[in-house]
């Protein structure tokens, strides 16, 4: 039986990955989305000569979307690509080291100079509620600023929740083995995405 | 001494983020975790200046709005929606039986597909993680070995680089038509010719072919000479497929393809919309074979995400890295290193081409063509250089950089979509020939500028 703070620890790290999970599984439904709105661009341009600004904008939004709030999803899934030349070739501890020493090392201040780096961007885009600088856009840039700091945080959230579970291998944590988003080398694979998935909303769920 | 180690910091910044890479952490966040602590003790020692990072936000605002770039998630569910619902890996085996016993049909099938697929997107990690997420399963299955497979994959990714209508050679057009005017202006010309980007699409046409050419040739070569590792056509190839059903697969995503590739080349929909029509295209076409179901959709859709999100996660990283890097003068080094070479226009160019192949370790092409190019554009062409000339080179140097071990992009790419077990090293193998293949164009480009030259001209 895990200790009790080990135990807690566990259930934070299976609540943040499945929190990332969740967000991932609602931002992926954006690309079609965006797929759609393409072609009715397309449609409306080309066979109606109508063109919005506004929806040309939308398209916009939703890219900025998927690629600020998938961070963190990609990184539970562990899509985010490595060098992996040694890495492969680590023991799950050493890989655990790897792991936990990079999220704080480079995940985690990166999260936070974003957060930082943004604030004063974010904020005067608030104050004035930029507008788009086409007419006709959409008035809300100060939303889609909005993002990146969002996006920062997802990050550090599951970052924190990255180094936490190489943590709790480190000190040998009896029953958690390395499990989504460590050591899958680039987990794009779909099979396992499933598998992983399935495996994950059913923790969640008996949580 | 202590000016000597200043005047390096660049470099030292350069060779730590190597090192650093190599433990095997996220490539995005290492290139972006290195610069902030380079960037963290170059203020507290001084050497930084800490109102540069202010840049930051809004340089990820710009990759925000790029409206270009809305074309990567797009080709990329495009392909994604191809590969998992086997429209592509019927496309490719339709093609190697159309190839039939030839040699390595199937990785010549690849190259072609690729090309395709390359004169799409333009960009280089939607290329080679789309070729790779079709081609790559199909290819080890049919008894490739994993070397060659990767190999002709990566290489055929990076042919977005070249073959029009690249994205790369837009934006290569753009800076190097203000380049040339301040060249000529500098020369005592008043009335300068320009250069546009049309000009460089002509002239990407025949160099591109040759190097298309070259990968089959070197195909063909290498299954003759040791058929273990490119297998000639299957038995069940010589099957009796009816002309009709082999049509009826091959011709719906062909036309598909083609279709997107005309609508940009022709000038009637930007890379965008036709990525998104393409991408609709595919989806109707994997619907009425009966292969898409909810569930599917989903997973398609959580892929191009994931995918997405790996290639622009780099994009801010390296931009970070980029950021730290010049504020540390590394663009200063470069330069000032540049205009006190001896040896003229020959030397000059080849330490520009040896300097764009190191960055393009780390830097997209974006920020090489943005940074680079503007400083080392005027006075290259000033010396008399071809400015289409120039940026073809420039455009193939980038390519073999991309395709080249340890660092290069598109080996990134391939590996985050790469099955597990095929070993990195082998990956790292298979680029070689295809590497010696890209010198021996651009030592013959140099040689004959006029392969670059001469249809531009004749289109004047």
């Amino acid at each position: 039986m895990p200790s009790q703070p080990q135990g807690s620890v566990y259930t934070a790290v299976e609540f943040l990955d499945s929190f990332s999970y969740f967000t991932g599984r609602l931002i992926a439904w954006l690309t079609l989305a965006m797929m759609l709105i393409t072609c009715l661009i397309v449609v409306l341009r080309y066979g109606f000569s109508l063109g919005s600004i506004a929806l040309q904008e939308s398209l916009g939004y939703l890219h900025a979307a998927v690629f600020l709030l998938g961070m963190a999803f990609t990184l539970q899934q562990d899509g985010h690509v490595r060098v992996d030349i040694f890495y492969r070739r680590y023991s799950q501890q050493q890989k655990a080291w790897v792991n936990a020493l990079g999220g704080i090392i480079f995940l985690l201040p990166f999260c936070l100079f974003i957060v930082f780096a943004s604030w004063e961007f974010v904020v005067s885009s608030w104050a004035v509620h930029e507008g788009s600088p086409n007419a006709g856009g959409i008035p809300a840039v100060f939303l889609l600023k909005s993002l990146i700091p969002l996006a920062a945080a997802l990050l550090a959230l599951q970052g924190i929740s990255g180094v936490l579970r190489s943590l709790l291998l480190l000190t040998q944590e009896p029953g958690l083995t390395q499990e989504p988003g460590l050591t899958q080398e680039a987990g794009v694979s779909h099979e396992q995405d499933a598998t992983r998935a399935a495996g994950l909303s059913e923790a969640a769920h008996h949580d | 001494m202590t000016e000597l180690l200043v005047e390096l910091l660049p470099l030292l910044m350069f060779a730590l983020v190597c090192a650093c890479l190599m433990l095997g952490y996220n490539v995005a966040f290492t290139l972006a975790g290195t610069a902030l602590t380079c960037a963290g003790l170059g203020i507290v020692s001084g050497h930084f200046d800490a109102s540069l990072l202010r840049a930051f936000p809004d340089r990820m605002f710009g990759t925000m709005n790029n409206y270009t770039l809305i074309a990567v998630p797009l080709f990329v569910l495009m392909g994604v929606m191809m590969e998992r619902s086997h429209l592509a890996e019927q496309l490719l085996n339709n093609m190697a039986r159309l190839c039939g016993r030839l040699p390595a049909g199937m990785a010549i099938s690849v190259v072609v597909v690729g090309m395709l697929l390359a004169a799409c997107t333009g960009i280089v990690g939607a290329t080679v993680v789309t070729m790779g997420l079709m081609s790559l399963p199909v290819m080890l299955k049919r008894g490739y070995s994993p070397e060659l497979a990767t190999g002709t994959i990566c290489a055929t990714g990076t042919l977005g680089q070249i073959i029009p209508p690249s994205i790369a050679l837009v934006l290569l057009g753009d800076i190097l038509s203000s380049a040339y005017q301040q060249a000529q202006l500098k020369m005592g010309i008043f009335n300068p010719q320009p250069v546009s980007v049309g000009d460089l699409f002509i002239g990407a046409l025949v160099p591109g072919l040759l190097l298309v050419g070259l990968y089959i040739v070197y195909l063909l070569f290498t299954s003759l000479r040791r058929p273990d590792l490119a297998p000639s056509g299957q038995p069940e190839d010589a099957d009796e497929v009816s002309a009709f059903t082999l049509l009826g697969s091959l011709l719906p995503p062909v036309i598909l393809i083609v279709l997107v590739l005309g609508s940009i080349i022709s000038g009637a929909a930007t890379p965008t919309e036709a990525a998104g029509v393409g991408a609709l295209g595919a989806t109707l076409l994997a619907w009425q074979q009966g292969q898409l179901s909810r569930a599917k959709l989903a997973d398609i859709a959580r892929s191009t995400t994931v995918i997405t999100t790996m290639v622009f996660t780099i994009l801010i990283g390296a931009s970070l890295f980029s950021l730290v890097f010049r504020g540390f003068g590394g663009e200063e080094m470069i330069t000032h290193f540049f205009h006190n070479l001896p040896g003229g226009m020959v030397s000059a160019t080849l330490i520009v081409m040896l300097v764009i192949f190191l960055l393009g370790f780390i830097l997209d092409f974006i920020e090489i063509t943005f940074v680079v190019v503007p400083i080392v554009g005027p006075v290259l062409l000033a010396m008399g250089l071809d400015p289409v000339w120039l940026g073809i080179m420039i455009a193939l140097n980038l390519q073999t950089s991309f395709l080249t071990p340890p660092f290069g992009f598109a080996l990134f790419y391939l590996r985050g979509v790469a099955p597990d077990e095929v070993a990195t090293a082998a990956i790292y193998r298979g680029v070689v020939p295809f590497i010696v293949l890209q010198l021996a164009l651009m030592l013959a480009l140099a040689i004959w500028p006029q392969l670059v030259t001469w249809l531009p001209g004749q289109m004047h």
